[in-house]
């Protein structure tokens, strides 16, 4: 039943002529995949997921779900919301005051003409997916906000759509109720088999539920990879920051081989980190680092070995935030324990794997 | 009027010295006490009166007032005799009538404006709202102008153009249609922002289950406005339920007599028949009640309030070259309720005499003269009329304005004892039609010796206590919007409380009591329902002149006198809804 959604060279300008909120956006949804559009508001995530929707016309670029071309603007085709055959999860959850439970996810089986025994055995199937099953008969007005996004998903995979699109779906959950549903919500698309693109602010989401994220700015859509190739080889410095890489140090290239090279910083110290391909000698460069991937009391001999002073302190239960100064500024590192290793004004040996350092052309953002 | 702003409102609890606690409980105590002997002078007499009139028989003018008599065998006489019955399935089936007229009116409108590309949508919106200020008298006499079976200008129009279509609008028909057309701005008004709220996900969600366009409509779209349909379709029936000016043109050459008409013939009658008016008032007030009653149960039980906080984008449907046809019709409802009367009333205003042969007629400059308008301001009464209006208004948004400003800084801001019952009682009169305020007030000063009838002063009270609701419940919200902490930080500083009110809370919520008093201003000078039985020869007002023109038959004057007021109000309502940046409009209709 799930279908591969594949998207070329996606346009959609809301007034014309002004900033388009997505310029030339392509990506793949394998069958059976999640992916995760991941980025600030107003980078045009949203935009793309109500697209393939059908609930906003694209300016240029095709969209196929499955066989069938759903969207091109340029031939004319533009299929309506209701026979594109796919479920959608909201995030004001839209599940209908005025009907209970069973009533919203049969809803969907109504207009298709279905009823009776078999409608009834899927509406049963799907609230024993979401775990409603002895919620039926309540009116969704006296459920909680997480039950009623429970609903939203059991109305929205009830007629197994070819492709299931989720916009921000936890994000008025509060935060205990949104971990636990989050961890759920994989098992449960998964466990329908359901190809699914799952719109989201937040990393930690997007970690824990896609096969793969693409990552979107101004309308851009900067890397699509696994969540570990985001994390520990992004594309720009814009993934590097908003995945959590912190701390960017100016510096020069001064040689490179193959994917590695020496960048010497403004302070004048030299690494040798990872090096984005289009960099060449002599350019300048900014290097992202991650507070976790700096190891602190580093042997003699350990890959970048710099000395550095703890010029701050912040305990934060289960791990310990230090402001470390080195290479002219201040860096910040983070150490996970309970414990506290080091004080303030204490010397302290740092060293930084070639992997988790990563430079970039300065001039790009 | 009592002094209320010298008397100081007691909050024990909250005064910022202990030691006087005791002192202020007592000036609290004292402070509702004035405020509940207020309100009764106010309400609760004259309904008490109108419910003594309805079960004795005697005259309260030649006999007085007693208790001697008091039978509910009278008001069962009333309430069998066929006319009154008939008087009330008139009502019951010009407003059920006019109520769906309005709702598919507002209805239709409220899409268009809000889930429609249609062209012009903001001018639709703004100008759509204009019915609401017409005074009801007027739109009566442009169309009994327009549609009267004989000498309409409408039918004069049709044979011109040698079409066979009459039109009678001095009919069940005419009532139900003037109604209809006037009052579907409320309906428009609720779903309209019903409407708005929706989240749009909803609609959504729908689509994407496979649901067309019209099923989304009719299965989640208006399943959800349902309250606000229900709320706006009975607000409607209850305001038509106690206008008296459409029914009275329309209705009386036909011998349709509704509750209200029905009412003010009984005191015209001779010997005027006063029992009988407070019963049939009675009976109006008791169905009025029942669904004011109804209303709030429709409101407070299903409200489909939305989950999401942020602000929803409109989602506008694409009509394509429909769009232009909802436009059409749009264009073709303001020409109906708004040109079309007005231009009448111009003809009707300017033309020395309103027979029209022919079309050619119509545009001969040399029939057109300020002759009527020169009598108009000649006749001293037309005069008198305005000034009393003018001086009623006055009276009404002061007195009207301080008490409720007095009201509302109690109810919402003191915890002084009795503050709920306060509140239950200016509540009152929402269920109490004008025209009901008006005979309560007859009954409850027409026999004492105080010398208020005959007054300008009853006229102001009646209207003080008919529009107590809206103004205390508008000075309210701007009263809750002024923070607690405001009045605290005063009393930290070392104010007492009067003094915190006139330095902080005043001047903070003056936009509001300004708005307050002038929507009261305006009000007063428009209503018709209770001065019909308070007015008499030397405190005449407007409404009532005007009804006396129509009624003498002179249609020049009536004309002339209508666009007076019509200019009057527009000049007065633009001004009060700039002072109050559009938030009075839903008031201003509810006074029928």
């Amino acid at each position: 039943m799930s279908a591969e959604l594949r998207i070329e060279g996606l346009d959609k300008a809301f007034i014309p002529g002004a900033r388009p909120a997505v310029k030339d956006v392509s990506f793949t949804v394998g069958a059976g995949e999640i992916v995760v559009l991941l980025g600030p508001s107003g980078c045009g995530k949203t935009t793309t997921l109500r697209c393939v929707a059908g609930l906003e016309h694209p300016t240029a670029g095709v969209i196929r779900i499955g066989e069938t071309i759903v969207s091109a603007p340029k031939q004319g085709i533009l299929v309506p919301p209701r026979s594109r055959n796919i479920g959608m999860v909201f995030q004001s959850y839209a599940v209908w005051p005025h009907m209970t439970v069973r009533q919203n996810v049969a809803y969907p089986l109504k207009t298709r003409k279905l009823s009776g025994a078999e409608a009834d055995r899927k509406v049963a199937g799907a609230l024993e997916l979401v775990g409603l099953e002895d919620y039926a008969h309540r009116s969704v007005t006296t459920l909680s906000g997480g039950q009623m996004q429970r609903v939203a998903l059991a109305r929205a995979v009830v007629y197994e759509p070819q492709l299931l699109l989720l916009d921000e779906p936890l994000s008025n959950l509060d935060a205990m109720l949104r971990l636990r549903l989050r961890d759920d919500l994989r098992k449960i698309v998964k466990a329908a088999g359901l190809t699914a693109l799952y719109v989201t602010h937040d990393q930690t989401e997007a970690v824990v539920l896609g096969d793969r994220i693409g990552v979107m700015r101004d309308g851009n859509m900067l890397q699509m990879a696994t969540p570990q190739e985001i994390y520990n080889r992004p594309a720009d410095l814009f993934v590097a920051g908003f995945t959590g890489a912190s701390n960017v140090l100016d510096g020069t290239l001064s040689s490179r081989d193959g994917a590695y090279g020496l960048v010497r910083t403004n302070s004048g110290d030299v690494l040798r980190t990872w090096i984005a391909p289009t960099l060449t000698v002599g350019a300048a460069v900014k290097l992202a680092l991650r507070p976790e991937n700096l190891r602190l009391d580093a042997p003699e001999g350990a890959e970048n070995r710099f000395l550095a002073t703890v010029r701050q302190r912040r305990y934060l239960g289960t791990e310990t935030a230090y402001d470390l100064a080195v290479f002219g500024g201040d860096i910040e590192v983070r150490e996970f324990g309970t414990e506290v290793r080091h004080a303030v004004g204490q010397a302290v040996a740092i060293s930084i794997p070639q992997d988790a350092c990563w430079a970039y052309a300065a001039a790009a953002s | 009027m009592p002094n209320n702003t010298t008397v100081m409102p007691g909050m024990e609890a909250a005064a910022p010295d202990n030691r006087l606690g005791g002192r202020a409980r007592l000036v609290g105590r004292i402070w509702s006490l004035s405020l509940l002997a207020l309100l009764s002078f106010l309400v609760i007499y004259p309904v008490g009166m109108l419910l003594l009139g309805a079960a004795t028989s005697r005259n309260p003018v030649v006999d007085g007032v007693s208790w001697d008599d008091v039978s509910s065998s009278h008001f069962i006489t009333v309430l069998t005799n066929p006319n009154v019955l008939l008087a009330l399935s008139n009502s019951l089936i010009a407003c059920s009538g006019g109520t769906a007229l309005a709702v598919a009116i507002g209805l239709f409108f409220a899409w268009i404006v809000v889930r429609t590309n249609t062209p012009c949508k903001a001018l639709i919106a703004g100008a759509g709202m204009l019915p609401l200020f017409v005074p009801p008298l007027v739109a009566g006499v442009a169309w009994s102008l327009l549609g009267s079976p004989k000498t309409g200008l409408l039918n004069t129009l049709f044979a011109a153009m040698g079409l066979s279509w009459r039109i009678d609008l001095y009919s069940m028909t005419g009532i139900i249609s003037v109604f209809g057309m006037y009052y579907a701005p409320y309906v428009y008004m609720f779903t309209a922002s019903a409407l708005r709220n929706m989240d749009p996900s909803l609609e959504e969600a729908a689509e994407i289950s496979g649901a067309s366009a019209l099923r989304t409509m009719f299965t989640v779209t208006f399943p959800l406005i349902l309250p606000a349909i229900i709320s706006s379709a009975l607000l409607s029936f209850i305001v038509m339920l106690g206008i008296y000016g459409i029914p009275a043109v329309l209705g009386s050459s036909a011998n349709i007599s509704v509750l209200t008409t029905y009412i003010f013939a009984l005191t015209v009658w001779t010997p005027p028949l006063y029992n009988t008016a407070a019963a049939v008032a009675v009976i109006l007030m008791v169905v009025t009640g029942f669904l004011v009653w109804l209303q709030g149960k429709v409101i407070s039980g299903r409200s489909f309030t939305t989950v999401a906080g942020k602000a929803f984008r409109p989602r506008a449907l694409n009509l394509g070259p429909w769009r232009f046809l909802t436009l059409g019709l749009a264009i073709l409802y303001l020409f109906v309720v708004v040109v079309l009367p007005t231009i009448t009333l111009c003809i009707a205003a300017f033309r020395k005499f309103l027979f029209i042969r022919n079309l050619p007629a119509l545009f001969d400059t040399k029939q057109y003269s300020l002759g009527h308008f020169e009598k108009l301001f000649a006749n001293t009464a037309t005069i008198d009329s305005i000034i009393n209006t003018m001086e009623v208004g006055i009276i009404t948004a002061l007195v009207g304005g301080l008490l409720s400003f007095a009201i509302g800084y109690t109810i919402t801001r003191s915890r002084a004892p009795g503050r709920k019952m306060i509140d239950l009682i200016v509540t009152i009169p929402v269920a109490i039609p004008g025209l009901v305020i008006g005979v309560a007030y007859l009954w409850a000063w027409i026999g004492t010796p105080f010398g208020l009838y005959g007054t300008l002063w009853i006229l102001a009270l009646a209207f003080v206590a008919r529009f107590l609701p809206d103004t205390v419940k508008a000075l309210s919200t701007s009263l809750l919007q002024i923070h607690k902490e405001l009045e605290e930080a005063a009393w930290i500083s070392g104010r007492g409380m009067l003094s915190t009110i006139t330095s902080i809370v005043l001047p903070l919520a003056r936009p509001g009591v300004v708005a307050a008093m002038t929507l009261l201003f305006v009000l007063a000078i428009r209503e018709l329902g209770s001065s019909l039985f308070l007015y008499t020869s030397g405190t005449i007002v407007m409404a009532v002149q005007l009804l006396n023109f129509y009624e003498g038959g002179n249609t020049g004057l009536t004309a002339a006198f209508s666009l007076v007021q019509m200019v009057l109000l527009g000049v007065l309502i633009s001004f009060t809804t700039w002072l109050s940046r559009g938030g009075s409009s839903a008031s201003v209709g509810r006074s029928g």
